[in-house]
């Protein structure tokens, strides 16, 4: 765009290291008394410990928690990637007006504030007669994240050549040998992007689980109800976990992206 | 449509019907593939806009129509001002989020080659890490128990702890604003990135100063992107109620915690989704102002 001058460069510096420091710093506190205490107003730096990591291990109800998010997590990507697929080549294939109807229904839940979406689920179960359950959450998840893979896979979708795909039906293979051998490779990548983006968006996701939850909890949700207890070196192992699990996913999505994204 | 090179849309398409083209069969695709979108989302959002159309006596649901539960909100003492206000405070989110991304967007487009990619993603990955783990760390720096507290009173800056730091709306508000800020700074930083080079040469070249140079080209061109951020993060911020919940306290109280409470302790759903329709229509109004300010923004 343009090179700034010194004097702009300093004050646009001096924000932007406020800025990473604002956004930074609460974590970095949280994961540094993970490790220290923090006892007579003053850090005991000789209180070095995995104390907190340890009992974490023995707290069945954070056990539970990570296995159902792990579990809601796996479930809904999976049941939002195939739906999503298959939304986007019936968008990519439909000459129909109505597609954009679709599609517009596909985004809502993402567009929409989350209390709504969440909100409007919950009622639904109630006048459907579904109890609250994981599986409730599960469905919740799922249309949250389908308009991602349905949006990721779609845009890979439209940049694949049509020559491709009569080539391979005026050689002679099936429709379903077509999708196999053509669409699906060319698909992966961007299958790949839209997993990780949605599990890490699933593994975060506060407001509509709070909402559609029965009495199970996910880590979120278990995160929440330790907090209202206090600051305990407990919370901030687990926040710890947490966060380098969430940032690796967040790389990792970011490289995917990267590749998956077209040249 | 020239063969061979077009895009797979619509060619795939003729093959696909010429192999399979009966309208029966063309049909049955189609309920398919909006079977599951119009259970799962169209479905639950009428069911949702007509249960705010009932109302509760003596605990039950009563599934007649009335237009008491909005009436109800225009004409209590409460619900009418705290909307007011909340939509005050996520404008007030918005604004600070915006001065504060515009500067930082600008700095990262200014960079040349990688580095402004790094640091655009150093400034994004904040976004993807758990929400409610940034609420509880920025609850533990400015409660009265918190980090902020003990260091100004060990540093002896203070005597007592002090308390106007957090639960009030002050707190949910920065709260709010520092979770967000990386909503609002990508769209300003990609509006930025995409101003060409040649255009700001030209204005140098023909003798504007740096800050003519902000004004008359920078800005105008970056307006769009700067409205567009800054309504994305008052759409997100409205709708919270964890963050009012955590560091609001008694004194916090926004519309989105009066919507969670109805369906909690209140237990009075028709009402609650009767407010959640009036806060869909403040997303709307604000989805649409923004749009129509960007739109005039960009005419020369």
């Amino acid at each position: 765009m343009m090179r700034l001058s010194t004097g702009a460069l300093v004050v646009l510096g001096a924000i932007a290291g406020f800025v990473l420091l604002v956004l930074y710093g609460p974590l970095f506190v949280a994961i540094f008394f993970s490790f220290f205490r923090f006892e007579n107003n003053a850090v005991q730096w000789d209180s070095f410990s995995f104390d907190a990591y340890q009992s974490l291990m023995h707290d069945e109800g954070i056990i539970d928690a990570v296995l159902n998010t792990l579990l809601v997590g796996g479930v809904s990507v999976s049941l939002a990637l195939v739906l999503g697929t298959a939304l986007a080549f019936y968008y990519n294939a439909s000459r129909s007006r109505h597609r954009d109807f679709l599609q517009l229904l596909i985004f809502l839940p993402f567009l929409m504030p989350p209390i709504i979406t969440g909100l409007s689920l919950l009622v639904f179960f109630r006048e459907a007669d579904i109890p609250r359950s994981l599986v409730t959450v599960i469905i919740g998840h799922t249309v949250f994240v389908l308009a991602l893979a349905y949006r990721i896979v779609l845009t890979r979708l439209q940049t694949i050549r049509a020559s491709l795909v009569e080539a391979s039906l005026d050689l002679g293979a099936s429709r379903w040998q077509t999708f196999r051998f053509v669409l699906a490779p060319s698909l992966m990548s961007a299958l790949g992007a839209s997993a990780i983006l949605a599990f890490a968006l699933s593994f975060d996701e506060t407001l509509i689980t709070l909402l559609v939850t029965g009495t199970a909890s996910t880590l979120p949700m278990r995160l929440w109800a330790m907090m209202r207890l206090g600051f305990t070196p407990d919370i901030n192992a687990l926040v710890t976990i947490i966060l380098v699990g969430s940032t690796g996913l967040a790389l990792l999505a970011i490289r995917f992206v990267g590749v998956a994204a077209p040249r | 449509m020239p063969r061979g090179d077009g895009l797979m849309s619509a060619r795939a398409v003729e093959a696909v019907e010429a192999e399979a083209g009966s309208p029966g069969y063309r049909a049955l695709i189609t309920i398919l593939a909006y079977a599951l979108p119009v259970a799962f989302i169209l479905l639950p959002l009428i069911l949702f806009l007509i249960q705010s159309f009932f109302y509760v006596d003596h605990g039950d649901i009563v599934r007649e129509l009335t237009l008491r539960n909005y009436e109800r909100f225009f004409t209590g003492p409460a619900f009418l001002p705290v909307f007011l206000k909340t939509c005050a405070l996520c404008l007030g989110v918005a604004v600070i989020t915006v001065l504060v991304g515009y500067p930082v967007a600008l700095l990262i487009a200014s960079l040349a080659g990688r580095r402004k990619y790094v640091l655009m993603v150093i400034f994004v990955v904040p976004l993807m890490m758990s929400y409610i783990i940034k609420i509880y760390a920025i609850r533990a720096i400015l409660g009265s128990n918190g980090f902020l507290n003990r260091i100004l009173l060990f540093l002896g800056v203070i005597d007592e702890p002090l308390t106007f730091l957090i639960f009030n709306l002050q707190a949910v508000m920065l709260t709010l604003a520092v979770i967000l800020l990386p909503f609002a700074m990508l769209p300003i930083f990609i509006a930025l990135e995409r101003i060409p080079r040649s255009l700001v040469d030209a204005s140098f070249d023909l003798g504007a100063s740096g800050l003519q140079t902000f004004r008359d080209v920078i800005w105008p061109l970056s307006a769009q992107g700067t409205i567009v951020g800054g309504t994305f993060v008052f759409v997100l911020a409205i709708g919270d109620f964890i963050t009012p919940q955590m560091v609001g306290g008694a004194n916090g109280f926004t519309f989105g915690r009066i919507i969670y409470s109805q369906f909690g302790f209140a237990f009075n759903w028709p009402f609650g989704a009767a407010l959640s329709v009036i806060l869909l229509v403040a997303v709307l109004i604000a989805l649409g102002a923004g749009s129509l300010l960007a739109r005039t923004r960009h005419q020369p």
